[in-house]
């Protein structure tokens, strides 16, 4: 639960995150989208999915990559259950799903970074799409990534190329040329889709722009990849009881602040919002164990819009994270091994 | 720059610079980048936009 209500300072942030990212992202979504015109002409809709039967239809996980997934060791749980519903990842859990010998039934990838998301599939220009980057360093999701060496991505792509016929990629149709190229080389069996990034009735719109490139059939993400994979369950597979695996949303209590992502630009602004350092980081206690969580204004932005969807789709989602903060009305947080076990 | 360049007309309307971003203004749109590029997976989000559109006539 949300201990306090968020601050002045903390809310009119949350509100900016909000307003910059149609600017920041319009002209790379329709320049991406443009350029893998002819890949996507080559590979299918996320329309042309087959309908899923038996168990597979009627329960799904989605792995998400927050912290909690190695900090509980959930995905030894998965593997080592008799667990035969669906399993969606997102790209950052792809690669730590199959080192904990699990194949995906379905991988989301959404974010239109350059050089960055490729690193996710094995990344054959790691050296150079590395340099003067920080951001895997800066990740708390996996330890592996962040000390991730030319050895460990040769690695990786060696086990992607074996694995990927086997994982169905629900690929954006603004993803990075590289990772299309990729998803190709290594051979997995790729549906397109795009961002439902704004209300298509709306002038200018950027979703009805996509729409016109490709026809392709448009997807709510809620901002971020993990959110995308939820709501394609909800949407496209239609499983009636989903439940959620490293769905974080926010810092475990014991992450110093100077360790959050944003803790020196967190610094700068504080003049300008008028509030203490403290006030940018909303607490939260895990319902099922009282742990400490908290917030910072890209985790809370991330998880209101999580919620407002749960709102419009309606429905229960189990949160098996056994931490974070997603807590909310559509929301129940039971220990993973219960929803293993047949709930 | 006009320390630098001097003109030798004079235009009929007068000219005004535009005023300099503030260095609040510079951290905010810097925050706000970084924000978005901080977490994996990062994306564009609107409220109240529905959660699937196929197109108008598809």
């Amino acid at each position: 639960m949300m201990t306090e209500e968020p601050k002045a300072g903390f809310q009119a942030l949350v509100t900016d995150i909000e307003d910059v990212g149609k600017t920041y992202y319009r002209e790379t979504l329709e320049r991406n989208a443009t350029l893998n015109k002819g890949a996507i002409a080559q590979a299918k809709s996320i329309k042309a999915l087959p309908p899923l039967e038996g168990p597979k239809s009627k329960r799904a996980i989605i792995v998400s990559a927050g912290p909690s997934l190695h900090r509980y060791s959930l995905l030894d749980q998965l593997k080592t259950s008799d667990f035969d519903g669906s399993i969606i990842c997102v790209d950052g859990s792809y690669i730590k799903c199959l080192k904990a010998g699990i194949v995906p039934d379905y991988m989301l990838c959404l974010d239109p970074h350059p050089t960055r998301i490729i690193r996710w599939f094995g990344d054959p220009n790691f050296e150079e799409n590395s340099k003067h980057d920080d951001f895997f360093n800066r990740q708390d999701l996996d330890v592996d990534f962040r000390n991730n060496s030319i050895r460990e991505n040769e690695k990786n792509i060696e086990m992607v190329n074996e694995m990927a016929p086997q994982t169905k990629l629900l690929l954006a149709t603004v993803a990075p040329e590289n990772v299309v190229a990729r998803s190709i080389e290594a051979g997995f069996d790729t549906y397109y889709w795009n961002p439902l990034v704004d209300d298509p009735n709306d002038e200018g719109s950027m979703t009805r722009m996509l729409h016109g490139i490709n026809r392709l059939p448009c997807m709510n993400t809620g901002g971020t990849v993990g959110t995308a994979a939820w709501v394609f369950a909800k949407t496209r597979l239609k499983v009636p009881s989903l439940a959620v695996i490293g769905m974080d949303l926010g810092y475990h209590g014991d992450t110093p602040y100077e360790m959050t992502q944003l803790w020196h630009e967190l610094n700068l602004q504080i003049e300008k919002y008028e509030g203490e350092i403290e006030d940018f980081f909303m607490p939260v206690s895990f319902p099922l164990n009282d742990k400490p969580y908290y917030t910072d204004p890209t985790y809370f932005w991330y998880r209101r819009n999580l919620l407002q969807l749960m709102e419009q789709a309606g429905g229960i989602t189990y949160n098996c994270s056994e931490g974070g903060t997603l807590v909310g009305p559509h929301v129940e947080c039971i220990p993973f091994a219960d929803y293993l076990t047949g709930r | 720059m006009s320390d630098f360049l001097k003109g030798n007309f004079s235009t009929q309307k007068k000219v005004t610079e535009d005023a300099p971003a503030t260095e609040a203004e510079d951290l905010q749109a810097r925050y706000k980048k970084n924000a978005l590029a901080s977490v994996g997976g990062s994306m564009v989000y609107v409220e109240k936009t529905a959660l699937e559109w196929d197109g108008d006539d598809d």
